[in-house]
């Protein structure tokens, strides 16, 4: 059978070598679109070829890498991954069209570096062993770092070195958590593996309690830096605000650090020697992150930052929705990272547009863009409206799922998270109609409405919030089962 | 006995007195053949060493031995002296004493061959002199130049002091087990551990490897004299002699003195985080590239005496894998360093610090072989996945871990994290910080020793399995059993 997984992290790492030896933008731009409309066909066929009624590891691939310590090239994808690839596939081919047009200097390495990004995402998805997930998991870094460091905005040296160190740091300390558990199994079993649905199964056997917990706490902390959420947020709203518009959105569609909660932390969760505080802790991280980034949204200036910590908020509602054990919450949790990556991506990109039109992305500086970019002021109404939650969007199902699961077993927690709602309303619809109606400011000069791919890629992504807003079963099925699946091992705590 | 076991070291001594007889009768300009004779001979040499990999013998009344770990070293010391050799044809052209730099780095080599295979702590000394003699006169190979002179004597100095140290630790042992073979020691240390010469040799001990290895506070000498010496001669001293005190250290600590594992483990464990942690901090502001490489190296250092502490066979064997990774890299950094002082120093002959990392601006457009190797290089030795660095650093904390020194793997990851920074700021340079210079030719050997280094660099990463393999073979000598 075709190796379909290997393609699709493969062809992007691949072209994204070739692109670097393009001369100029015209073909730099075309590696790119082969490359990602590749994967997104191949993609497209595996999700076809997918079985959303099982939970088990699908298009699973296995060689020998290193016998001696227990190294496989092992590769596979279940109901948490295949949505997260679908996203990355059908976003990146939008993202290439949405910057057809723009000049930048490098062009060759600008777009080498998005593909890189892309193989080394959905290569974290597709991992099933912890040696080759720390490879991708390290390898999304560095094209990251690249991309806001050259082509970022006046404080992009900062916010490089700034998220470089913070996510280095936690993945450093996600990779103690990884010989924890390698070690502790290979003790167990006296054969070492670093398989990770095998690891994941022996963390129940390991005699010390103190030993899980540290190992628990390790990887948590690995994965909620990556998210990210309160406290460890700081790195984001630079990077994110700093990143040249493509960098933004390659951020948004990093969703490696929720995809390891549901993959990694849940399975382990039930068997920690205290569970209980365990998921005390992460359901007041989750909590704390969405009033918190709602609050800081609100207070913004600059209208990219305020996406960037709108972010915060909306990703607190996956670690609350994890943490709430219930497979509405856990499934909601993971549609919020499906849905959210395709209402920032375009957020992001309605920013990158008013920047470089209006010159200004200071809110108060702008007005009446509407007037003048009626393409752009429907797309970005529609998406705002997505982003507070207004049913019959993405965001909406996402939202209350999370909320009415996570309600069982969390009341007041999500009763502190019910306040943020009237928040998030306040700052997206302040914000628009600041930006984009009332009076037109004169001093903004010649505003020009978004090109015909711009627009393109926008719609296409929005026509898909409103249908999943309608119709979430064909991503929501296999989280579900997922879901079910990890709630079944919950049994052992009682809940 | 069989003198074919000894095949490597007599062609590389027939390769060495060859070059030398060669070079009395040849022009300067055609001086140029003995580099590719020497690198020729090296070639051969480690053919025959890899080929006889996994032969297990002892020699000359059993001062000698062969086994995976003498194995092991003996290809780490050939592959670092194949790339010096190499990358030396472009830097000696023209300079009318090439025969003895090639017969001198030659020399130094079959020493640090014989340390590794050594049995018996008297031979391992001479080849260790032997070793350390030549490459004292190779450090101070540019007689006109005053850092280059500078770096010879220091390390000079601080090397006799360190051999004498040495000699006394010896001595003590001597005198209180009653033999000089390694395993002899080893059985008869109960005498040792009884007395306190025996915490005095260690002492001693200790203090002359420390020396050689650079370790914290030991390490004076070592960024003057990577920063004063040739940039290729460097690449041997940092990769080749290094090594070769840290097999030696494995031999006299490991497999003699275990009986005293109470009193050298925990020395070793404070050195090495002194070690790592002050080498990484202080190359973070230095522009001197050689000198940074030069407190890189230190940290390098750290992280192997990890080994020392750990003291599993998993832990030894990343430790040996991490010798090798770091001959690979080190070596390819020094030279990548070489080529680019080269090509400073033929566009204008007085420029105060060729190997500022202000002359590394721009480096990708103008030398892109170049700065393409030393970007891998950097990375492998930050630790970057895929490299042979990695793999390395994988085995060697992962095991720490595993022995429940968990606060030592803590730091020694911080550290790792630490020393990215001062890495990726040679790549920014190379890449990102633009330059009015145009583009240069590179010179061909050194680009052929990157190359080779980087196909090393990138196959210990890739294609883990052998290396991991043969490293691990060899820690079972050190600590027979194993997991």
């Amino acid at each position: 059978m075709l190796p379909i997984l290997s393609l699709i992290v493969l062809i992007p790492l691949l072209f994204a070598a070739l692109t670097l030896f393009t001369k100029t933008k015209e073909q730099a731009r075309v590696m790119a679109l082969v490359a990602t409309v590749a994967v997104l066909v191949l993609t497209l066929y595996m999700y076809i070829n997918f079985d959303s009624t099982i939970a088990d590891n699908q298009f699973e691939e296995i060689y020998q890498w290193v016998p001696s310590l227990g190294i496989n090239y092992h590769l596979g994808v279940d109901g948490i991954g295949m949505p997260l690839i679908l996203l990355n596939a059908i976003v990146l081919p939008f993202l290439i069209l949405f910057t057809w047009n723009d000049d930048r200097k490098a062009p060759n390495r600008f777009y080498a570096l998005i593909l890189a990004t892309e193989g080394a995402v959905i290569g974290v998805f597709a991992a099933l062993d912890f040696f080759l997930f720390y490879i991708f998991w390290e390898l999304t870094l560095i094209p990251l770092f690249f991309m806001v460091s050259i082509w970022g905005g006046p404080g992009k040296h900062h916010a490089a070195i700034k998220f470089f160190i913070y996510t280095h740091i936690a993945s450093l300390v996600m990779l103690l958590g990884i010989f924890g558990l390698y070690f502790s199994a290979w003790e167990m079993t006296g054969t070492p593996s670093l398989d990770i649905p095998a690891l994941l199964s022996q963390f129940q056997f390991i005699g010390s309690g103190v030993m899980k917990d540290l190992i628990f706490l390790a990887l948590l902390f690995g994965f909620i830096v990556k998210i990210p959420v309160f406290p460890f947020h700081s790195w984001q709203p630079d990077a994110y605000t700093e990143a040249p518009t493509a960098g933004s959105v390659l951020f948004v569609m990093l969703k490696i650090g929720g995809y390891g909660i549901f993959k990694v932390i849940l399975p382990l969760l039930p068997f920690t020697a205290s569970p209980n505080l365990m998921i005390t802790i992460m359901a007041a991280l989750g909590a704390v992150s969405i009033i918190y980034g709602a609050f800081l949204a609100l207070a913004q200036s600059d209208l990219k930052r305020m996406v960037a910590y709108s972010s915060v908020s909306h990703m607190g509602y996956v670690l609350l929705g994890a943490a709430g054990l219930v497979s509405l919450s856990v499934s909601g949790a993971m549609f919020q990272q499906f849905s959210h990556g395709l209402i920032m991506s375009i957020m992001f990109m309605a920013c990158g547009v008013i920047n470089t039109t209006a010159g200004t992305r200071i809110i108060n500086d702008l007005g009446g863009l509407a007037q003048k970019m009626p393409k752009l002021a429907v797309i970005m109404v529609l998406t705002f409206m997505a982003s507070l939650g207004l049913p019959g969007l993405s965001g909406f199902i996402a939202e209350v799922s999370v909320l009415a699961g996570s309600f069982v077993n969390l009341p007041s927690y999500v009763i502190i998270a019910l306040l943020a709602i009237v928040i998030t309303a306040a700052y997206h619809i302040w914000a628009l109609q600041r930006a984009m109606f009332g009076v037109f400011n004169e001093k903004l000069g010649t505003i020009v409405d978004i090109n015909g791919y711009q627009t393109l890629s926008m719609g296409i992504i929005a026509i898909l919030i409103v249908y999943f807003g309608w119709n979430p079963s064909p991503v929501l099925d296999m989280m579900l089962t997922n879901s079910e699946q990890i709630i079944s091992l919950m049994a052992v705590m009682g809940v | 006995m069989d003198l074919m076991l000894l095949a490597p070291e007599l062609t590389l001594a027939v390769t060495g007195l060859a070059v030398l007889l060669i070079g009395l009768f040849l022009p300067v300009g055609a001086k140029k053949m003995l580099g590719y004779l020497a690198s020729l001979g090296i070639l051969v040499a480690l053919a025959l060493t890899v080929s006889s990999l996994g032969t297990e013998a002892t020699m000359f009344n059993d001062t000698l031995s062969i086994d995976a770990l003498s194995q092991f070293f003996k290809i780490v010391f050939l592959v670092v002296a194949l790339l010096f050799a190499i990358a030396s044809i472009k830097y000696t052209e023209g300079n009318s004493h090439t025969e003895e730099f090639f017969s001198l780095g030659v020399f130094a080599t079959i020493g640090m061959m014989f340390v590794a295979s050594a049995n018996d702590i008297m031979v391992l000394f001479i080849a260790f002199e032997l070793a350390s003699l030549a490459t004292y006169a190779l450090a101070g190979f540019e007689k006109s130049n005053q850092k280059s002179l500078e770096a010879a004597m220091k390390y000079f100095m601080i090397g006799s002091l360190s051999a004498a140290l040495l000699l006394f630790g010896i001595s003590f042992i001597y005198g209180m087990t009653g033999t000089t073979s390694i395993p002899a020691i080893a059985a008869g240390a109960g005498n040792l551990v009884t007395n306190p010469i025996g915490l005095v040799a260690v002492v001693l001990l200790v203090a002359g490897f420390g020396f050689k290895i650079a370790l914290v506070p030991f390490h004076m000498w070592a960024p003057d004299t990577y920063q004063g010496s040739p940039s290729v001669v460097s690449s041997l001293l940092a990769a080749g002699s290094k090594k070769m005190g840290i097999v030696a250290a494995f031999k006299v600590f490991i497999v003699a003195l275990i009986a005293l594992q109470a009193e050298w483990q925990m020395v070793f464990a404070i050195l090495a985080v002194l070690t790592m942690t002050y080498g990484n901090v202080v190359a973070l502001s230095q522009t001197s590239v050689k000198r940074m490489l030069a407190y890189s190296s230190l940290a390098q250092a750290g992280y192997i005496t990890m080994a020392f502490v750990v003291l599993t066979p998993m832990a030894l064997g990343g430790g040996i894998l991490y010798a090798l990774s770091h001959g690979f890299m080190k070596a390819g950094a020094f030279i990548a360093t070489a080529a680019v002082v080269y090509m400073v120093l033929s566009e204008n002959r007085d420029v105060e610090d060729p190997d500022h990392l202000d002359n590394f601006k721009g480096l990708g457009k103008r030398m892109p072989v170049t700065a393409l190797s030393m970007t891998i290089f950097v990375f492998a030795l930050a630790g970057i996945p895929l490299t042979a660095g990695y793999m390395s650093k994988f085995v060697l904390f992962s095991s720490t871990i595993q022995a429940g020194f968990v606060w030592l793997a803590v730091i020694a990851i911080l550290n790792s994290a630490l020393s990215l920074y001062y890495y990726a700021r040679v790549v920014k340079y190379m890449y990102f910080i633009p330059t009015d210079a145009g583009k240069v030719s590179e010179p061909l050997p050194y680009t052929i020793a990157l190359v080779i280094a980087v196909i090393g660099v990138l196959a210990i990463g890739f294609w883990s399995e052998p290396f991991v393999y043969w490293a691990m073979e060899a820690a079972k000598v050190l600590i027979p059993g194993g997991m």
